[in-house]
């Protein structure tokens, strides 16, 4: 046996794993968003139809788009809120110490917790009659006692963004302590010598030293939300209305409920495509090409 | 331009003691070092001085002004740290100018005093590169012009040039001493490197354990040390110490030997201190002591020999020009105006 046939021997068994459970699905996706196939009338596909069904999407289904204006939305409401509450835990237990561990261990919780849990928990909350949330809220501001958390479109998408920050913060927080920690402390120490102020010292030191690695938590947590689909299963339920539908929920709505199996593929696709152009603009606007000098 | 004083000032971590109650003036002007071994306190006492390190105890004025409360970012220090602490983001002038520019200088000013400090380092060349296309000693270069780019009331500098490699230090030194010169601001600089400390200081502060050992110029230090911690640690190479007693007006080791005469009581459990070039070396049978050579080392600048009688090991500096052989039969005297007595359980010099 050559050397060359022995390497790709021992890749085979992850490539093929791989192939059956990542490409075969994903080829599989492609070829069916380009079929008829509904799921009432035929266990397998029908008709090819060409781009019919992208075509629909983008011409002749306002929920559609709708959908991937709610999915932008929670995206850009998730990364801000998750990166912030990280980037602010993560200034707060940034240090050496006990304590500091320990704290950091008990925080990671809620990225333990399953998401199923947490969302079923969270509507539980949110519930104007009987919710923990919705009573303390109303306990601490009387003026919001009256609001219907998960009725309201706006309230809605909020406690959405905010459901997902208390899973991904602790996660993401982990990842800037790490960042944090490796910055060299006497840089820090020589801007306090300087005679910079403990703001302008986070601003003009920390900051542009940690956005290596908070570039990379806002890469992984926009492609966490583009994914993100349980808390709306289990939160809102895509409603009020259609008002926190995003794509995969949406998605999930014409393949298992509409049993229109090519649209819900075309979909998927669309958002595949989105997320790729989406982390491709990231990495060029984050890791600029570096002049040499 | 400030009078540095510490008033009884103490560090403890819980049950360790950094710095133990220890008081000192710094002259204005003054290049002034402290030295020690790692642990000693010196850093920490250092950066008590910065202000990035509060004192648990004791007092630390500028100029008579008391400034235990003022933060770092107030005290007006400047400050050259072991690893440099350049700003890995910014070029060498955004280094060098931000100083200036947290403290709201004009920009005209800004950019004339940047080119000053950057012509005193020989820096001007590279004003555009990121610190980590810069060599260590190019990186240090920028760390002073940093630090000398606004007139601080004291300068501070831990270790500089312990992570430069041996000809470069020797070369940054001379710089250094230069410009402190050229400079005349206070400076107070940190090392466990004695020849920098011999070179560089007015004036020498070694420590060990917290306490300043002794304070002097460099040249008190060398030639009149306090106790056995000092004489040990200044020199190189280190000053000869052998254990023994004396009886009837001479000096006689551990073995048995007698070695010298010295002026003292008799008194037993004493330490004999002698410096390497302060051992005279003869043909067999000429000075005090028959010995043999147990190593001989050529330096190039002159000629090392380990010398042995008894169990007892001696180092002493010779002439280059000087030839003999492992195991060679010599002759050995001691310069009797140069030894140093001390006790061996207090570690202190015995004074005649």
């Amino acid at each position: 046996m050559t050397d060359r046939s022995f390497k790709y021997m021992f890749i085979a068994p992850a490539f093929l794993l791989v192939s059956a459970t990542v490409l075969y699905p994903l080829l599989y996706a492609i070829w069916t968003s380009f079929h008829e196939w509904r799921l009432s009338k035929s266990r397998a596909p029908t008709d090819f139809v060409w781009f019919e069904n992208y075509a629909r999407a983008f011409f002749d289904d306002p929920a559609f788009l709708q959908s991937v204006g709610v999915t932008f939305t929670f995206i850009i409401g998730s990364v801000v809120s998750a990166i912030l509450v990280a980037l602010l835990i993560a200034l707060l237990l940034s240090r050496q110490g006990k304590i500091y561990t320990v704290t950091r261990t008990i925080i990671v919780l809620p990225f333990a917790m399953s998401p199923a849990l947490q969302g079923t928990s969270f509507r539980f909350f949110l519930n104007q009659e009987f919710g923990v949330f919705d009573r303390l809220i109303g306990f601490i501001f009387p003026f919001a006692a009256e609001i219907d958390w998960l009725g309201d479109s706006t309230w809605a998408m909020i406690w959405l963004i905010l459901t997902d920050t208390w899973h991904w913060a602790p996660f993401l927080s982990l990842m800037l302590i790490g960042g944090l920690l490796s910055i060299p402390r006497d840089t820090i120490e020589a801007a306090s010598v300087d005679g910079a102020s403990a703001w302008m010292r986070f601003w003009t030191v920390v900051l542009p030293q940690l956005l290596p690695v908070l570039a990379i938590a806002c890469v992984l947590k926009t492609i966490f939300s583009f994914k993100m689909f349980e808390y709306v299963y289990l939160l809102t339920g895509g409603g009020p209305g259609t008002s926190t539908a995003t794509l995969t929920y949406y998605a999930y709505r014409q393949g298992f409920h509409a049993y229109d199996m090519g649209y819900a593929s075309a979909i998927a696709f669309v958002l595949a495509i989105l997320l790729i152009g989406v982390s491709v603009v990231y990495f060029r606007l984050l890791f600029p090409k570096e002049k040499e000098v | 331009m400030a009078k540095v004083t510490l008033r009884n000032v103490s560090k403890r971590w819980g049950a360790f003691i950094g710095v133990d109650n220890q008081s000192l003036v710094v002259e204005d002007k003054e290049f002034f070092v402290l030295l020690g071994p790692s642990g000693c306190g010196k850093t920490t006492l250092m950066r008590m001085i910065s202000g990035l390190e509060m004192p648990t105890d004791g007092d630390i004025e500028f100029d008579g002004q008391r400034v235990n409360d003022e933060l770092a970012k107030d005290r007006d220090v400047a400050m050259v740290f072991q690893n440099y602490g350049l700003y890995p983001h910014m070029t060498v002038h955004g280094n060098i100018a931000y100083p200036l520019k947290v403290r709201g200088t004009p920009k005209g000013e800004i950019e004339s005093r940047v080119q000053e400090a950057a012509r005193q380092v020989e820096m001007l060349d590279f004003l555009d590169r990121k610190p980590r296309a810069l060599s260590g000693g190019q990186r240090q270069r920028v760390a002073l012009a940093r630090a000398i780019v606004r007139k601080p009331r004291v300068f501070l500098m831990d270790e500089p040039l312990s992570n430069l490699d041996a000809k470069l230090r020797v070369s940054m030194r001379a710089e250094l001493k230069h410009l402190s010169n050229a400079l005349k601001i206070t400076t107070i600089y940190v090392t466990h490197d004695q020849v920098e400390a011999m070179t560089l200081a007015d004036r020498v502060a070694v420590m060990k354990k917290g306490v300043i050992q002794q304070l002097g110029p460099p040249t008190e230090i060398f030639d009149d040390p306090a106790n056995l911690f000092v004489a040990g640690f200044i020199g190189s190479p280190a000053m000869n110490l052998i254990n023994g007693s004396v009886r009837n007006g001479r000096f006689i080791t551990m073995g048995g030997t007698s070695t010298v005469a010295v002026n003292t009581p008799d008194r037993e459990r004493v330490v004999l201190g002698v410096r390497a070039e302060d051992i005279l070396v003869h043909e067999e049978g000429g000075g005090d002591l028959n010995v043999s050579v147990y190593a001989y080392e050529n330096t190039g600048e002159n000629v090392m020999l380990t010398l042995q009688f008894g169990q007892q090991r001696v180092t002493a500096r010779t002439d280059r020009g000087l030839r003999k052989k492992q195991d060679e039969k010599v002759g050995l005297s001691f310069n009797p105006d140069r030894l140093y007595l001390f006790d061996a359980d207090t570690e202190e010099r015995i004074r005649t």
